[in-house]
């Protein structure tokens, strides 16, 4: 909690420590708590004062989006008002609750439902001349005309409501489908009709009503229901024996194609092949060419879909002098494709030359562009892709990487030695043989990873100079134990002490890299 | 407001059951009145003791003749349950038909003015029947509320169609097991097909089982006194199956009418069918019967017993009728499998389907434990995909019929089929028939 002093000494009724200063600026001091900005507690105001302008413009209280206006302020008033109904022919007053900012005198937004059905009416001369048929009356035509009116051709209802008369036999759906578009149908054909030949078609189309097919797709269905159980379970079960039947077929082509493919490979001609060993594939094309021959006899009866479907092997290229001389001729150059792969992935198809220029490595891209830029050669578009352009372009490129790599090793190299020099006038102080002694161990060590562990070994014995006085023992004891790094250790020992006397510490860079080696020596040695 | 289309004119729905009579609001989810169909009277004019001679105990029916139109009616909640010397009991329906229209503007005033406080003159309302109702009958519903209550508007519609409605569907199959009546009413596009409306005195037959088995003694216990506590000045408890100790109301007992004694004792007999029948889920089954455990009951004398199998025997005469008792009764109501293929014979092989993926149970007869499971076991069996609604909430199963009047007269777009009071004084009856199909 932040408490100014002022608040303690008012809570503890001290006096104010300035009693004479507050008593003199009290006139100030008010207009600045007046000037309090929003958003800050008192108490932290009090603490930190006025003296920080910068936090009234971070503490001001944020401005929030403004609320949305629901209507006018939040409060609506709604009033009882009645209405009349578009959707009706009479005067019926009904009241409903809306709000009184509606327009009274819009219409009613439920009347625009009220749709009519758009329907086929006759008259009496066009029923004698179009629309006599013997099995229907006009009477009966009439009232189904007018059901269907009503029910808005609901057909479960119209058929419902159909009333035949009385010396009428029932009429089924379908023969009051039937009627009913069949008379829509021959009403379209025989009025004059104002569009083109396509709409008229179009809902002619719209009232075409095939009777028997529609009963015979009725009694399938009706078929279908008066199953008896045991036939349902006959059905089912003969379901079940031909699911099992196709996947049996499945399994046993499956299967076969398995096996084209381990005796083919590519030349089977199925899809989905795995990528084979060289020998393998050169195999299959070379060796097994011969062998086809003789085999396709057997095969053929057996197989006769699949044999179609590998197609005639593919063509040996066999180049005579003739071709050799067209190509000559046509400028032609026929590129080998790559013989070693015959997997599909690797297949390149037809292309164009440009499409395929060479390109540096990704990682180097930047580096080969900005190295042809600094002499001013442009490797992104070559206007003229010509055989022998790509060639050059390609070497160039290549030459650009070589020389990048190059420089990378030159560069890595200099810091070395950069390194190296700063070390070496550190080590200075020390004799002057034992810093040419010390320089090429080091480079070795971080030159080598097997070098590391003799170092290692090194550094070792150094620390463990360091810290005991029978290092040495303790050494050639270890190096009789550690059987590579033994012979190290004890031409080491001596000048170990030397070292150790010169403060000189080797071989840093290699400490990282055998540290699990350290750690088996320390455990022993522990 | 047009988004749900939903515009409330405050109309009122009435929906006028064998066992109560519903009024509410449009838009409400519960109706604000349910009154007992059931209504006591006396006759004012000396013919005070009406005995109804041939009163067959199997199947109860309320009257026989209709209430002289001077009758004092006792209504409501506080009608015919109260003991009263010489009153008669009536029911204005038969077969979930109104036949006596003498009580029913009374009924109906009961439910809008006394229970409801409104003013009908103000108000559509929206009045139902039952799929099987006669034109007459509507018409002379239409007249009693244009002459009688003065309404603006009015509109009569199915209660197949609302109970469709009321389950959110515009096609369904039905099952409506009532107080009198089941029936099965197959909806299409918000019309029921008349054709393969079907229903059964069901109900009825159910509780004259029930009642068969109470008063009629076992091995175990005597038959059984079906007395109601208005009858019964005092009792002592009773162990289970021992002979209840009680003192009847001797004073109350001369001047008990016929009438109101069936109608108690139906009501105690309802009630035990109400708190300890059910159906077994999986047919009927001597072992699965005698598995269930056995429930407690005690009647108003004090007399209480377990009841075990016996109580699921009630539950299955709706789906199960024995040989023996069809060879008894030639005309027994006929159970829900019969009437569920007849209905579904009746309609287009088309629509089959369609119907089996809709069926609507609703009903308070349809609340007996285990009904909905043993429909759809039922029909399963018959039926490849059957969906059965069967509402959890059980306002919603008994009131579904006023539900979906409820929901039907607060859309905007019903409004235009309101049948006005100026629609009516120019076109007369027949614009009933004409505008609700």
């Amino acid at each position: 909690m932040a408490v100014s002093a002022s608040d303690i000494r008012s809570a503890l009724s001290l006096p104010s420590s300035s009693t004479p200063v507050q008593s003199a600026a009290p006139g100030p001091r008010k207009s600045q708590v007046t000037k309090k900005p929003e958003g800050i507690s008192r108490e932290l105001y009090a603490l930190i004062g006025p003296s920080a302008p910068s936090l009234v413009a971070h503490l001001a209280k944020p401005r929030l989006k403004q609320k949305p206006n629901f209507g006018s302020g939040g409060k609506v008033k709604w009033e009882w008002r009645p209405f009349r109904n578009a959707g009706r022919t009479d005067s019926l007053q009904l009241g409903h609750w809306v709000k009184a900012t509606d327009d009274p005198d819009a219409e009613y937004p439920f009347a625009k439902y009220n749709v009519q059905s758009q329907s086929y009416t006759y008259s009496q001369e066009e029923y004698t001349r179009f629309l006599e048929d013997k099995d229907w009356t006009k009477d009966e035509t009439d009232q189904l005309f007018n059901v269907v009116r009503e029910y808005d051709t609901r057909w479960y209802v119209v058929h419902d409501r159909y009333e035949p008369p009385p010396d009428g036999s029932p009429r089924s759906l379908e023969d009051l489908k039937d009627r009913y578009y069949s008379v829509c149908r021959k009403l379209i054909r025989n009025r004059p009709w104002a569009g083109d030949e396509a709409s008229k078609a179009q809902l002619l189309n719209s009232y075409q009503f095939d009777k028997d097919r529609e009963r015979m797709r009725k009694d399938y269905i009706a078929s279908l229901e008066d199953r008896t159980p045991e036939e349902i379970a006959e059905e089912e079960a003969l379901f079940i024996e031909l699911k099992r039947l196709e996947q049996n077929e499945r399994k046993f082509k499956k299967e076969r194609d398995e096996l084209l493919r381990t005796l083919l490979g590519i030349d089977s001609g199925l899809p989905d092949i795995v990528a084979e060993e060289d020998g393998l594939s050169a195999l299959s094309a070379e060796g097994f060419k011969k062998r086809k021959k003789n085999a396709n006899e057997i095969e053929i009866p057996s197989t006769p879909s699949n044999i179609i479907s590998l197609g005639p092997p593919p063509p040996k290229r066999a180049h005579s002098a003739k071709s050799a001389a067209y190509d000559a001729q046509h400028c032609i150059i026929r590129v080998e494709p790559p013989a070693s792969s015959t997997t599909k992935i690797t297949h390149t198809p037809v292309h164009l030359r440009s499409f395929k220029l060479p390109a540096p490595k990704a990682t180097l891209l930047p580096k080969v562009t900005q190295a042809l830029t600094e002499l001013g050669i442009n490797h992104t578009r070559l206007v003229m892709p010509t055989r022998e352009n790509c060639a050059r372009l390609e070497s160039l490129i290549e030459a650009t990487t070589a020389l990048i790599d190059t420089k990378k090793v030159v560069d890595r190299v200099e810091q070395d030695i950069r390194v190296l020099r700063v070390r070496l006038g550190r080590a200075s102080e020390g004799t002057e043989e034992d810093g040419k002694e010390g320089t090429p161990m080091e480079v070795d060590a971080g030159a080598g990873a097997g070098a590391g562990a003799d170092a290692d070994a090194d550094a070792d014995a150094d620390a463990d100079a360091d810290a005991d006085a029978d290092a040495d023992a303790d050494a050639d004891a270890e190096g009789e134990v550690d059987g590579r790094a033994q012979s190290i250790l004890s031409t080491r020992s001596g000048r170990g002490r030397k070292q150790n006397q010169s403060r000189r510490s080797i071989s840093v860079s290699s400490i990282g890299t055998s540290a699990s080696a350290r750690v088996g020596k320390r455990q022993k040695r522990g | 407001m047009v988004n749900y289309g939903g515009d409330e004119v405050s109309a009122l729905v009435l929906d006028i059951g064998s066992s109560s009579v519903r009024a509410g609001y449009a838009g409400d989810d519960i109706p604000k009145a349910i009154i007992p169909s059931f209504y006591g009277y006396k006759a004012t004019t000396g013919d005070g003791d009406v005995q109804m001679g041939e009163n067959a105990p199997e199947i109860f029916e309320s009257t026989t003749k209709p209430t002289p139109s001077d009758a004092k009616l006792y209504l409501g909640q506080n009608g015919p349950s109260i003991w009263r010397e010489g009153m008669e009991i009536g029911n204005p329906l038969r077969d979930a038909l109104i036949f006596d229209f003498n009580p029913v503007p009374a009924l109906i005033s009961h439910a809008l003015v006394d229970v409801m406080r409104v003013n009908p003159s103000e108000h559509p309302i929206l009045v139902t029947e039952p799929a099987w109702n006669t034109a007459a009958n509507r018409e002379r519903m239409a007249e009693i509320m244009f002459e009688e209550f003065h309404v603006p508007a009015f509109y009569i519609a199915n209660t197949g169609v609302l109970n469709a409605f009321a389950a959110g569907k515009g096609s369904a199959l039905v099952i409506d097991v009532g107080h009198a009546m089941a029936s099965i009413t197959p909806v299409v596009d918000g019309f029921v097909l008349r054709k393969g409306m079907v229903s059964s005195a069901l109900p009825k037959l159910v509780q004259a089982h029930a009642r068969h088995i109470l008063s009629n003694p076992t091995q175990t216990r005597r038959g059984i006194e079906l007395l109601p506590h208005q009858l019964i000045a005092n009792k002592l408890p009773v162990e289970p199956g021992a002979l209840p100790k009680f003192s009847l109301r001797e004073d109350r007992i001369s001047g008990t009418t016929e009438s109101w004694r069936v109608w108690c004792e139906s009501r105690e007999v309802d009630e035990w069918i109400q708190s300890v029948a059910g159906v077994l889920d999986q047919g009927w089954n001597d072992q699965a019967a005698a598995s269930r455990p056995a429930r407690q009951y005690e009647f108003p004398t004090g007399y209480n017993t377990y009841f075990g199998p016996e109580r699921y025997q009630v539950g299955e005469q709706f789906f199960f009728h024995s040989p023996q008792l069809v060879a008894q009764n030639p005309n027994l109501p006929k159970n829900i499998p019969t009437l569920l293929s007849e209905s579904l014979r009746a309609c287009d092989p088309d629509l089959r389907q369609v119907l089996m993926g809709n069926v609507v149970l609703t009903g308070g007869g349809s609340l007996f434990p285990g009904f909905a499971d043993r429909l759809e076991a039922e029909l399963s069996r018959n039926f490849p995909h059957v969906k059965i609604h069967a509402p959890g909430n059980p306002i919603e199963r008994r009131y579904g019929g006023w539900l979906g009047g409820s929901i039907l007269a607060s859309l905007g777009t019903f409004h235009q089929l309101w049948i006005s009071r100026e629609e009516w004084q120019e076109h007369g009856k027949p614009i009933v028939g004409q505008r609700c199909k």
